[in-house]
């Protein structure tokens, strides 16, 4: 069911860059232009995501004689937890200007391992600690410009 | 003869020979700490090496792969669960050797096949690629476009599983790299109107997001902590060594040459050499029946196998900027970011740098014993290493060297998105490995296409009216043909066979 599912995904991923490709400009002087390659790229997502949804098309006939496609609890709880690191990244995104590259990678870090039971003082001394270390490696020794945020009043 | 001096006093000297300690040390790590790969721990070194010369920057990737290739054995044979997917072919008989209380004599025969496979592969990257680099000078747009498609296409047709996925897979990658301003006319693509997109997606962050953030993800997606060590030992690491060595040295000759070769082939790395050499030598085997029971033999092909891998994808990456797996996908960015365009010239260029790379390869491979040899004495430290807290720290160094690159958020997004989706697709079976070659040569294939049609006013027959160019148009004619070949002799030969029904 996934992968018929994917195989659609990939065909309307095709169209839409066919039709993205289409809007390039063409030169006169050249015979193929910059919309060749990714007219090309568009017709190959929808001829794979078209075989692949075809090739598992037997799935749905399953669904249809009485099978339900259904995620089970353990599963959706898992996939959940799965975009953790995704969120994590987000936040850093959103609050490292102001709160500085420092603090948001120790409350990312913090968070992340009490998400997996690890004993609150050990992860947040180990959060601390590495945070530090990372934000010492990037912007003192290899002179990264990481945002200092909050961490700026003390110069 | 100056060159070689050159190449030596570039690698002997403090920093360089500091760097490849700290890279083997870290290789050990990442290889042995399960669920961390070889490819994640380059990808992840890739912003450091981006602040260092280029002979130290080369060195640490090379004994950072060599040595996480190795140590993938250590989780494999101890727990089940191999360190890096280069050991999973043999993991099962590792493991059931060290049920037996053989652990360290299998580690150690490991560690020995490693680096006999390891400089097997080096001493063909050394005599091979500068004569092919001689072949490879008479290449001009018409070569390279058949030479990016045939790297593509070997991509898909060596990937395990759904040939339909892998070729998904590719196209994610050929995407990505028609990002930005298009060569011939300037036009910007796919932009979205960030400045940032406009010089294209640097493939570092995707490299990070393909293959260290995926694998987070997958981790807090299961429950798996890994941390039991069953297996007790009561051998010693080298003893043994002689006597399997002795009876198995027709294994460890095939599975190094059989793993040059598929590390040279664009698209394959160290995981399926080890699979294919495993196969073989189980084919060939006296004792097909021990297979799966614990039996050296199989590990003796394999392991040297996934190491002369490493070597060999060398080969093609250095010679014609085809990468031969993933890691050299990283490398060719790397050699592009040091001023060291891969290529032909890059052997003709002299300055001692080509030396360096190749002295560096050999002592990466003779430090893999003193510190493989630490490493399985101290096995317990690595494997035992808590992952719940270590792959928040990953994460964090994931953000940095993304943002490190050119100091900018939009790279980070990159990674978050490139990430995600490679989670997605690596998680219903697509291959990762056509993706980043997509990435890395699709840029190569895509401006060769256009410059040979400039030259010939765009007669796609002028792609083979040069022999080498229809050679080479031939055999990727050939690679796309060759399942329906393969399937109507198969149909052809069973069709004898095959019950008659009345």
């Amino acid at each position: 069911m996934k992968d018929f599912l994917l195989g659609l995904a990939f065909m309307a991923a095709g169209a839409i860059v066919y039709l993205v490709a289409q809007q390039f400009p063409t030169m006169p002087s050249l015979q193929y232009g910059p919309s060749l390659f990714p007219s090309l790229i568009g017709g190959g997502f929808m001829i794979g995501g078209l075989i692949l949804a075809i090739s598992h098309v037997g799935a749905l006939k399953g669904i249809g004689h009485g099978m339900t496609w259904r995620m089970e609890r353990e599963q959706l709880r898992n996939t959940l937890l799965s975009l953790l690191p995704a969120l994590a990244i987000v936040f850093y995104i959103l609050t490292s200007e102001w709160l500085g590259a420092l603090l948001s990678l120790a409350l990312v870090m913090f968070v992340l391992m009490l998400a997996r039971r690890t004993p609150p003082l050990l992860a947040l001394g180990v959060s601390l600690v590495a945070a530090l270390i990372v934000d010492l490696l990037f912007s003192r020794y290899l002179l990264i410009p990481l945002p200092e945020g909050l961490m700026s009043i003390w110069g | 003869m100056d060159a070689f001096l050159q190449g030596l006093a570039l690698v002997f000297n403090f920093q360089t020979l500091l760097v490849i300690a700290g890279a083997a040390i870290f290789g050990v790590f990442v290889g042995a700490v399960p669920g961390l790969t070889a490819t994640m721990a380059v990808a992840l070194l890739v912003p450091i090496t981006f602040y260092m010369d280029p002979t130290p920057a080369i060195a640490a990737i090379v004994t950072t792969s060599a040595m996480a290739i190795f140590a993938g054995d250590i989780p494999g044979t101890y727990l089940n669960i191999p360190g890096t997917p280069a050991s999973a072919a043999y993991v099962g008989e590792s493991h059931q050797l060290a049920r037996q209380g053989r652990a360290r004599e299998t580690l150690g025969t490991n560690l020995v096949c490693s680096m006999f496979g390891g400089l097997f592969g080096t001493l063909v990257l050394v005599f091979v690629s500068p004569s092919l680099a001689e072949v490879a000078l008479k290449f001009s747009s018409f070569e390279y476009f058949w030479l990016a498609l045939l790297g593509l296409s070997c991509s898909i047709f060596i990937s395990i599983g759904s040939k339909t996925k892998a070729f998904l897979s590719l196209l994610v990658g050929l995407l990505l790299s028609t990002v930005g301003l298009d060569m011939m006319s300037g036009a910007p693509r796919f932009t979205f109107g960030i400045p940032d997109l406009m010089a294209g997606v640097n493939f570092i962050p995707v490299m990070i997001g393909m293959f260290a953030l995926n694998e987070l993800m997958m981790f807090y997606g299961s429950r798996n902590e890994g941390r039991n060590v069953p297996a007790v030992h009561k051998d010693e690491v080298f003893s043994s060594v002689p006597k399997h060595l002795k009876r198995y040295w027709r294994n460890l000759l095939r599975g190094s040459s059989t793993g040059t070769l598929i590390g040279a082939l664009p698209g394959a790395g160290a995981d399926i050499a080890a699979w294919i050499s495993y196969a073989m030598g189980k084919s060939r085997s006296k004792n097909r029946d021990a297979y799966g029971t614990g039996h050296i033999e199989g590990i003796v092909d394999a392991s040297s196998a996934n190491n002369s891998g490493i070597s060999g994808a060398w080969v093609p990456a250095l010679v014609f900027g085809i990468p031969g797996d993933s890691i050299t996908a990283i490398v060719i960015g790397v050699l592009y970011m040091k001023g060291m365009n891969p290529g032909p010239t890059i052997f003709m260029d002299g300055g001692g740098l080509i030396y360096a790379l190749f002295i560096v390869f050999f002592i990466a491979n003779l430090i893999m014993l003193p510190i493989g040899y630490i490493a399985i004495r101290s096995a317990k430290v690595f494997i035992l290493t808590p992952r719940k807290i270590l792959m928040p720290i990953i994460l964090c160094f994931c953000i940095v060297g993304a943002f490190a690159i050119n100091n900018t958020i939009t790279d980070v997004w990159i990674m978050l998105i490139t990430g995600s989706v490679a989670f997605i697709l690596a998680r219903n079976d697509f291959p990762m490995a056509p993706a980043i070659l997509g990435l890395v040569l699709g840029g190569t294939l895509e401006n060769n296409f256009m410059s040979s049609m400039l030259k010939s006013n765009g007669d796609l027959l002028s792609f083979f009216s040069r022999p080498i160019s229809a050679s080479l148009g031939a055999m990727v004619i050939l690679i796309w043909f060759l399942p329906l070949f393969i399937r109507l002799y198969r149909r052809y030969r069973g069709a004898p066979q095959s019950p008659r029904t009345p």
